[in-house]
């Protein structure tokens, strides 16, 4: 089924506000597709024209995505990768029919948006922040980079992206990034990355914070190298979702506090609240 | 169009004795105070059914929880909760400061779970209970007790015993014969029933041959379980004329819960659309209102808590 199949009540400015009036945030909503792309092999990039996730989407946050086809009842969440006045950036590869059928979206088509969702990175402090990231872990740090660029407080922005195959965000993050680090799974791996540039992070102006996103077990590695030389580090985690906004408790992820949700709790938790110390 | 604009209510309904500002409440496992509170006005709701609600803190089932059927989800999420005296303490007093009619959800492991629970909620602000004896996603408990007859008679006579609260039971539809079911409920002491709980489901992983659920199992619910959770509804409404029937199972719509009230439900909990869009409780609850303009002899029974 095409995603044109819902009726075209695309968002208009009026969202933001009504939710202010109401105190309230807009639930699910059908939002224009402003651009469809490939952006390498199998990594697909999707334009969505939503101004209320525009304003107020922070790093690390997600937005759920709906498929047109009702027989797929969950929503898909994906990372903000980028922001362009009204229009939010969303990158994600193919992973099963969900994603299948995003993929065929065109400008001009519609689809159905919840969000932002979740708890941001906390980049309060001005830091040079290290952008630590893998596969598709990578788009939420683009726009963390793009946010943090925007600032004028001595911070810095390293990125560290590791990739399977190509290089689909170099570009992507180089104007945003002070300085740029990459791999392929061939060459290592972001922890090889990461210590091959340990004196340069310690010759930095600020000292560094390590926001980190992708794969759990890269995740690990890296809470274990940054809690050694003890830099402070959140990372986002990536969990199977259901509603992804914490009302059914699906995604929970085990700490030394119990069980908390990933959607809402997180997805960002500092290496201390998951008890992932080295 | 997305945040919902206040809305007079104009169809009260009476289920067991209390009063509803409309005939449509949260189901419980899909409501948070913390998450939906964020999107809508949750007093505004008929009733809130809460979470499970056990006696001490449970961590539920370890991860992953949660998987897609069609037109369905498959969930195994085991109850997990802060335990009843947290309860107390936190939730349900900013509940009732915002004003919701609250129904509490019961969970245990056994009678005496059950019971310890029930009576530290005797004297609260709990408006009704919600006996869960259908939860297919715990060991000891849950299910094992509402499919069997006897044994749902025997706990509901104990918990009738320890509270003057409007009691509901919440059915299973994992049984040969639900009327036998809900005979022994309300045989037992249950001023109402409602129906239906999730229904046992689970999926599989075809690259790894596994359950994708670390529970291997789970419950089923969505609106692929609409049309069975309905025939139930209306089967336990055929056989028992008097008592008050709370519909549960894949209502996304106002057409939907319309739909429930003509089979001889006295109001409706919304669950999985929740999931989907938190709003949609409100939305279903603002579509039925409207609907039953049109339908003046249903909104009358409503009104007067008449079962069908």
């Amino acid at each position: 089924m095409s995603a044109t199949a819902f009726m075209p009540t695309v968002t208009t400015g009026t969202v933001e506000r009504q939710a202010n009036q109401a105190g309230r945030k807009p639930g699910r909503r059908t939002d224009e597709v402003i651009r469809a792309s490939i952006l390498s092999e199998g990594i697909y990039e999707l334009v969505i024209r939503d101004p209320y996730v525009a304003c107020t989407v922070q790093p690390a946050q997600f937005v759920n995505l709906y498929p047109a086809d009702a027989r797929m009842a969950l929503p898909r969440p994906f990372g903000v990768a980028k922001v362009d006045d009204d229009d939010v950036t969303l990158i994600y590869q193919i992973v099963g029919a969900g994603t299948a059928e995003f993929s065929l979206l065109q400008a001009g088509d519609v689809i159905d948006v919840l969000g932002p969702l979740g708890k941001p990175f906390d980049t309060s402090k001005p830091a040079n922040y290290v952008l630590v990231g893998g596969g598709l872990g990578v788009p939420p740090l683009l726009y963390a980079a793009q946010k943090l660029s925007e600032r004028n407080d001595g911070t810095q922005v390293t990125s560290v992206f590791g990739y399977r195959d190509a290089r689909f965000a170099d570009d992507l993050v180089a104007p945003f990034a002070d300085k740029t680090h990459s791999i392929v799974n061939a060459e290592g791996n972001v922890v090889d990355l990461l210590n091959d540039i340990e004196d340069e992070l310690s010759s930095a102006d600020h000292p560094p914070v390590i926001l980190s996103c992708g794969p759990t077990p890269m995740m690990k590695a890296v809470a274990a190298w940054a809690s050694k030389r003890d830099i402070p580090a959140q990372l986002s985690l990536e969990a199977r979702m259901g509603c992804g906004y914490g009302a059914c408790v699906a995604c929970v992820v085990d700490t030394p506090s119990g069980r908390l949700k990933v959607c809402k709790d997180g997805p960002v938790f500092t290496i201390e609240e998951l008890g992932w110390e080295a | 169009m997305n945040v919902l604009e206040p809305h007079e209510w104009r169809h009260k309904t009476i289920v067991a004795g209390t009063e509803w500002k409309n005939p449509v409440g949260t189901a419980s496992g899909t409501f948070q105070l913390d998450a939906c509170g964020d999107y809508y006005d949750v007093s505004q709701m008929g009733a809130i059914c809460t979470k499970g609600v056990s006696p001490v803190p449970w961590e539920g089932n370890p991860s992953p929880r949660t998987a897609e059927g069609p037109s369905s989800m498959v969930n195994a999420v085991g109850l997990q909760n802060p335990g009843v005296d947290h309860y107390l303490v936190d939730e349900l007093p900013r509940l009732k400061k915002l004003g919701a009619m609250v129904i509490t959800n019961v969970a245990g492991h056994s009678d005496e779970d059950y019971a310890q629970v029930v009576e530290k909620l005797a004297d609260s602000e709990a408006d009704m209970l919600e006996i869960n004896v259908s939860c297919p996603n715990v060991s000891h408990g849950g299910m094992s007790v509402g499919t069997d007859p006897v044994v749902l008679s025997r706990l509901i006579k104990h918990l009738r015993t320890l509270t003057d609260k409007p009691m509901i039971v919440k059915l299973s539809p994992n049984v040969t014969d639900i009327v036998q079911i809900a005979h022994a409920a309300v045989d037992a002491g249950a001023d109402a029933l409602s129906l239906i709980n999730t229904l046992v489901g689970m999926r599989i992983d075809i690259n790894t041959g596994k359950p994708i659920i670390a529970n291997r199992t789970g419950g089923v619910s969505g609106p692929a379980i609409f049309p069975i959770a309905l025939s139930f509804v209306w089967r336990v409404r055929q056989a028992i004329p008097d008592i008050p029937i709370i519909g549960i199972g894949g209502i996304d719509s106002g057409e939907k819960a319309l739909e429930y009230l003509y089979a001889g439900a006295n109001a409706v909990e919304v669950g999985a659309a929740a999931l989907v869009d938190p709003t949609a409780p409100m939305r279903v609850a603002r579509e039925l209102d409207d609907l039953l303009d049109s339908r003046p002899e249903l909104a009358a029974k409503l009104a007067k808590g008449q079962t069908w």
